[in-house]
């Protein structure tokens, strides 16, 4: 996109800190890029325990848990972890409360639940998808111009080029999806679809098809604050579409900096160590 | 009257000087007056990063249209219709002659050509179609190794030497553990990596550059502003940067280069940076398709002098897409299982 | 297709090849074996447009009558798509014929598509290179004439 300007005339600040405009009586004070939009620049990061899961939960021992003599303990893979392997309780982000899943579909996911060491992506270091991706532990960096958007996150590298043009529907499926996104009033609302089906929502087995599309609304209520909710339509998995909402913070440390969390070789030994040479652990049987 | 008119011419000029100095900015800026270097743009080229025998920093016209005729033909080549009734293909395996062709494939013959977009162009930088992206040591080629560079490179292939190729994960390529990319796309310097994808999304803030490179979706984030030095035992894959405007050049340092990583790949100028290792980029968009991208890397404790090249970097008419390494890696357990295998074979024949 | 003149060729070759060692993408040959070529002829059966290679799943009939599905390793979409890949270019049930060498490890079945074609001869895929030359228009319109890529 051409930007003409006459020079030396045009060295306004690209983000300034305006009052709201008459008749928007309740917009917040937040910064705006030149063209007038809410700056959604910065650092950013999700509070709670959503990555752990979605739904409202109880605290328990582990994710990943087998029979014990009384109760259920941690599984052996993860017992020696222990209280750092302990799920904490979650107030819940999906709004009503429960997921709507079809019944095979909430079968499925407490498959994934049971079988969570062998299939949560993120053990892996698989890219996390969207909505995932927006309330993992990690913080992540929205860079906005009024020409483009890019969303790095910290975990594993991910990154989504938010199109400003709609580009047609994506030919080949991937794990990110491809992201629209347009504005609606102050409000930045992304379209995404294209996924591959194999990322989850959580750590706790929730799950989603390749038809899914999400709508993301990202909306700054406050120059710190952005209040981000994202309605998920996959006719194949869940009975209606449904929304999940949460606060996103802008991290205000002026040291704040995206570090890198570059997993993949972190979970070699995990996924290739079997096939070492010399390999320094013997597979158990199924895992 | 007179005034009024004096008023008028005076408008008049006024508003043709600003038109006049409209017309003549040749580069797009964004709202705070800076060069707009944002878009989606490609350093594929033919042009080698190491400058090949007998030839200068320039390359003459017949020489261009000899290369890049050539590689019109060799691409041409692989979209002839293919005998339907042909054979499997020869046990031994199959060599082309084309040393890098053979040496990717290792007599396999690796894919079909319409999977690869090598840039079937020279570099053209300044208006000077060039040889190599390497303008500085003067040949084109990259100095010698300091002492110190030398000792290292010992202790570091004794080190490796106590693996065999494909013992281990960890004795891979980082291209092929899906780590970095091949050649050194997010470097930096950011260079070709002779294949494909060699593009690259810039999105830039009032106070941050994001550069996104195709392979391996990874962000290199420039703060623009006063340098933030990371302590020394932090190594980013891609380094920590920092970036200034010097008029309407944006000037990008880095160090804390991560010491496994690959520099310069796809050359004989490649090599892993030392804790000494400083690079000093300059983006230039010097028109609307072109950004000048020039390179400086300093390693005292590896080369014995700098080397500085020239990349042009040309808007790319098209999307960048996820590319997603680690996710769908099977080549990694197969070259693994087929090292096995041979080991198994191996045994089996004494 | 013009005469290239020794010359030129030399000079190709010589600028192609930056002398000395080269960091390759990967090690084909470490993983498949050039001792073991194969030919496939069969029915596509699923499609992985995946990277750092595409995988495309083909069905063969073995001699005696069963049948066996291999994996055929290409290279990245991303090119593909930016030469106009569609999801209706290449679709399960299409009859292909591959050339390559088998995976090393040999209770894989899996090898590299060193040439896959259609069963008349013609590649799979041949979107534009956007140099516009003239024999690469008219193989186009011939191919999306026949519904293809």
């Amino acid at each position: 996109m051409k930007k003409r300007h006459v020079a030396g005339a045009a060295l306004a600040l690209a983000s300034v800190l305006v009052l709201p405009s008459p008749g928007t009586a309740q917009a917040p004070e937040v910064p705006r890029t030149a063209a007038g939009h809410p700056d959604l620049s910065g650092i950013w990061q999700a509070l709670g325990n959503a990555h752990w899961d979605i739904e409202p939960h109880a605290a328990r021992p582990a994710l990943a848990m087998e029979p014990g003599p009384v109760v259920s303990v941690p599984a052996r893979e993860v017992v020696a972890m222990g209280a750092v392997g302990s799920v904490p309780s979650g107030y819940g982000v999906v709004v009503g409360g429960e997921i709507p899943y079809r019944p095979e579909a909430r079968a499925v996911r407490d498959e994934n639940r049971a079988l969570w060491l062998e299939r949560d992506p993120e053990i892996r270091c698989y890219l996390p998808g969207v909505p995932r991706a927006t309330y993992l532990p990690f913080p992540f960096q929205i860079f906005q111009s009024d020409a483009r958007v890019l969303i790095a996150y910290e975990y594993a590298g991910a990154v989504r080029d938010v199109y400003l043009e709609d580009p047609g529907p994506p030919q080949v499926d991937s794990w990110m999806g491809q992201s629209v996104g347009r504005w609606d009033g102050d409000t930045f609302v992304v379209t995404v679809n294209g996924f591959n089906g194999q990322t989850w929502l959580d750590r706790a087995g929730n799950h989603h098809g390749p038809g899914m599309t999400v709508t993301e609304r990202y909306a700054m209520v406050g120059p710190d604050h952005i209040m981000y909710e994202a309605e998920i339509d996959d006719p194949q998995t869940f009975t209606r579409p449904w929304s999940i909402r949460m606060p996103l913070y802008r991290n205000i440390d002026p040291n704040a900096r995206l570090g890198q969390f570059k997993c993949v070789e972190f979970v070699e030994e995990l996924m290739y160590g079997h096939l070492r040479r010399n390999p320094i652990r013997v597979r158990e049987g199924g895992r | 009257m007179r005034i009024s008119r004096a008023i008028t011419c005076a408008s008049a000029v006024l508003l043709m000087t600003a038109g006049a100095i409209e017309a003549q900015d040749p580069i797009p800026r964004t709202p705070d007056g800076r060069p707009d270097l944002q878009g989606n743009w490609s350093n594929a080229t033919m042009t080698p990063i190491v400058r090949p025998n007998g030839v200068g920093l320039v390359l003459t016209a017949e020489q261009v249209t000899a290369l890049e005729e050539g590689r019109q033909d060799f691409i041409a080549q692989d979209y002839e219709i293919s005998d339907p009734d042909r054979e499997a293909p020869p046990e031994g395996g199959e060599f082309t002659g084309n040393a890098i062709f053979d040496a990717a494939t290792g007599g396999t013959g690796g894919y079909n050509q319409f999977f690869v977009d090598a840039g079937d162009v020279v570099a053209v930088f300044n208006g000077e179609p060039r040889s190599s992206l390497i303008v500085e040591p003067e040949n084109g080629r990259p100095p010698p190794y300091s002492e110190e560079g030398r000792a290292r490179l010992r202790a570091r292939a004794e080190r490796d030497g106590q693996f065999g190729a494909y013992d281990n994960p960890e004795n891979r390529p980082l291209a092929e553990r899906c780590i970095m990319s091949f050649g050194s796309n997010a470097g930096p310097p950011m260079l070709p990596n002779y294949f494909y994808n060699n593009n690259y999304t810039i999105v830039q803030t009032t106070d941050h550059i994001a550069i996104m490179t195709e392979m391996v979706h990874d962000v290199r984030i420039i703060r623009v502003g006063e340098r933030r030095p990371l302590p020394d035992h932090i190594r980013p894959w891609m380094g920590d940067s920092w970036g200034h405007w010097e008029g309407d050049t944006l000037v990008i340092e880095t160090t804390n280069i991560h010491p496994e990583q690959v520099l310069m790949g796809m050359s004989n100028a490649s090599f892993r940076p030392s804790e000494a290792i400083k690079v000093t980029e300059r983006l230039t968009r010097v028109d609307d398709d072109t950004i000048n991208y020039e390179f400086t890397v300093v390693d005292p404790l590896v080369f014995d002098g700098p080397i500085r090249g020239e990349v042009p970097f040309e808007r790319l008419d098209g999307l960048l897409y996820e590319y997603a390494c680690h996710e769908g890696n099977y080549a990694m357990e197969n070259v693994l299982r087929g090292a096995r295998a041979e080991e198994a074979r191996e045994r089996e024949r004494r | 297709m013009k005469k290239r003149s020794t010359i030129a060729v030399g000079t190709a070759l010589a600028l192609l090849v930056a002398a000395g060692p080269l960091v390759a993408h990967h090690a084909f040959g470490a993983e498949f074996d050039r001792d073991a070529p194969i030919q496939l002829r069969g029915q596509i059966v699923k499609l992985e447009w995946v990277n750092p290679h595409t995988w495309i799943h083909v069905e063969i009939e073995k001699d005696d009558g069963t049948s066996e599905v291999w994996m055929v390793e290409g290279g990245t979409p991303n090119v593909l798509l930016r030469r106009g890949l569609r999801r209706d270019c290449l679709t399960p049930g299409t009859e292909i014929i591959v050339d390559g060498y088998q995976a090393k490890d040999h209770s894989l079945t899996r090898a590299n598509g060193k040439d896959i074609t259609f069963t008349d001869g013609t590649k799979i895929f041949l979107g534009s290179s956007g140099t516009g030359a003239p024999y690469e228009r008219e193989m186009m319109a011939a191919r999306r004439a026949q519904g293809r890529c």
